[in-house]
């Protein structure tokens, strides 16, 4: 993995797709790019089947442009609708078999570690919460006790919205959906909890209506895990079709969401902040002075 | 016929926001040319959509008229938008794109 991989063959740029040659020329690749510039460079993911104002879709899109090292990432998915849209950008997409992701991921970042050594390549896993929290709940936790050093990601829909509208784990109690006409009959699952239970260095929650804030926590979050242990993301990602939100409203959903019951939290471990503040400038982490704290 | 996001250059060119290109859950779609609206005086360019890629949500309009509330994007049929910017127009440049305007409904001149 590196630049190269992106490039043309010489002589066969003009056969190219122009979306591809776009790419090439005038993607993130090797470049500093951020949310902020977002239209004015090709972005890495492509034109993709997810349903219109799919507020997953945004996330996604957001969190790819995030990645540091996009030249240097490899994203790892299960089945769920997520996949239709990850599969589509111009980075390695690695398909577990439903509920495997984790386990797929700690393989992948074992062996890019022994292939690369120092190198930093970058193992993010982009799941829903069906595959994380349900069918791959066991990979998921066990790959944060063992301190697999890669970063999870739940596109949390809280439904299983490519199979119908089952409830998941993370559906809210009492929520009726098309294939719970009862309503859910136990609480939302606390992966959050479980996540800093089982020693993951950094734990966010996010919803994409803040878009400066999914870039900052998704680029912590890949950096803690190339060298501190693993971390996780837990994004309020909303399906529209199943909750019937008209597109329209899809990010007045998030923010009442968001002030109502899903709030941006932040865990991290005091060893990921002292490597985020020496190693790559994050001034908020820095020792506060003794005389500061005294005044206190 | 189907809507798509219009943006009106004038109303964006003049402040700028940006705002919609960051939540358009389709990628390369809202784009951004930092030269447009330079004839009229403004400085910071403005968004306008690759309407191929548009799929007609209209979260940019909520975007615009609710957070920005600026109300410079509306859905418009995409036959009578006019000439209008497509993807295999569009063109980046150094941290800018612009896009050569063409009629979006094929076989119409």
């Amino acid at each position: 993995m590196s630049l190269d991989y992106v490039k043309f063959t010489p002589g066969f740029g003009k056969f190219m797709p122009k979306e591809y040659r776009d790419m090439v020329e005038h993607g993130p690749f090797g470049k500093k790019t951020s949310v902020s510039q977002v239209g004015t460079f090709k972005e890495i993911l492509e034109e993709h089947p997810m349903c219109a104002g799919c507020a997953m879709t945004l996330f996604i899109r957001l969190a790819i442009i995030a990645f540091p090292n996009p030249e240097d990432t490899i994203t790892v998915g299960t089945a769920g609708c997520g996949r239709l849209a990850i599969s589509q950008a111009a980075i390695p997409f690695v398909y577990g078999n439903y509920g495997d992701q984790n386990g797929v991921a700690s393989g992948l970042t074992r062996g890019l570690r022994l292939r690369f050594g120092d190198k930093p390549k970058d193992v993010v896993v982009m799941a829903g919460d069906g595959g994380m929290a349900d069918i791959g709940f066991a990979q998921t936790l066990h790959s944060w006790f063992r301190k697999e050093k890669f970063t999870t990601i739940m596109l949390d829909n809280e439904v299983y919205g490519n199979t119908g509208g089952q409830e998941s784990g993370m559906t809210n109690k009492n929520q009726v959906l098309k294939m719970a006409p009862l309503g859910k009959k136990f609480e939302k699952m606390d992966m959050l909890g479980m996540a800093k239970v089982a020693g993951c260095a950094y734990v966010a929650t996010v919803v994409p209506n803040n878009p400066r804030r999914v870039e900052s926590v998704i680029k912590k979050a890949v950096l803690v895990a190339r060298e501190i242990g693993p971390s996780y993301i837990q994004a309020y990602t909303s399906c529209n079709i199943e909750y019937a939100i008209p597109t329209d409203k899809v990010m007045e959903d998030a923010k009442t969401v968001e002030t109502d019951r899903y709030k941006f939290s932040e865990y991290i471990t005091d060893e990921a902040k002292e490597y985020l503040s020496q190693l790559y400038g994050y001034k908020e982490y820095l020792p506060k002075p003794a005389a500061a704290v005294e005044k206190k | 016929m189907y809507l798509v996001a219009n943006i009106d250059t004038e109303i964006c060119a003049a402040t700028s926001c940006k705002l919609c290109t960051q939540y358009c859950p389709e990628a390369n779609t809202i784009l951004y040319d930092n030269a447009a609206g330079e004839d009229k005086g403004f400085k910071y360019g403005a968004a306008y959509v690759a309407v191929d890629r548009c799929k007609g949500c209209a979260q940019c309009v909520w975007v615009c008229d609710n957070m920005a509330k600026h109300n410079a994007i509306k859905m418009e049929m995409i036959d009578q938008i006019g000439d209008t910017a497509l993807t295999e127009n569009v063109t980046y440049g150094e941290k800018t794109s612009t896009a050569i305007l063409a009629n979006p409904v094929r076989g119409q001149m």
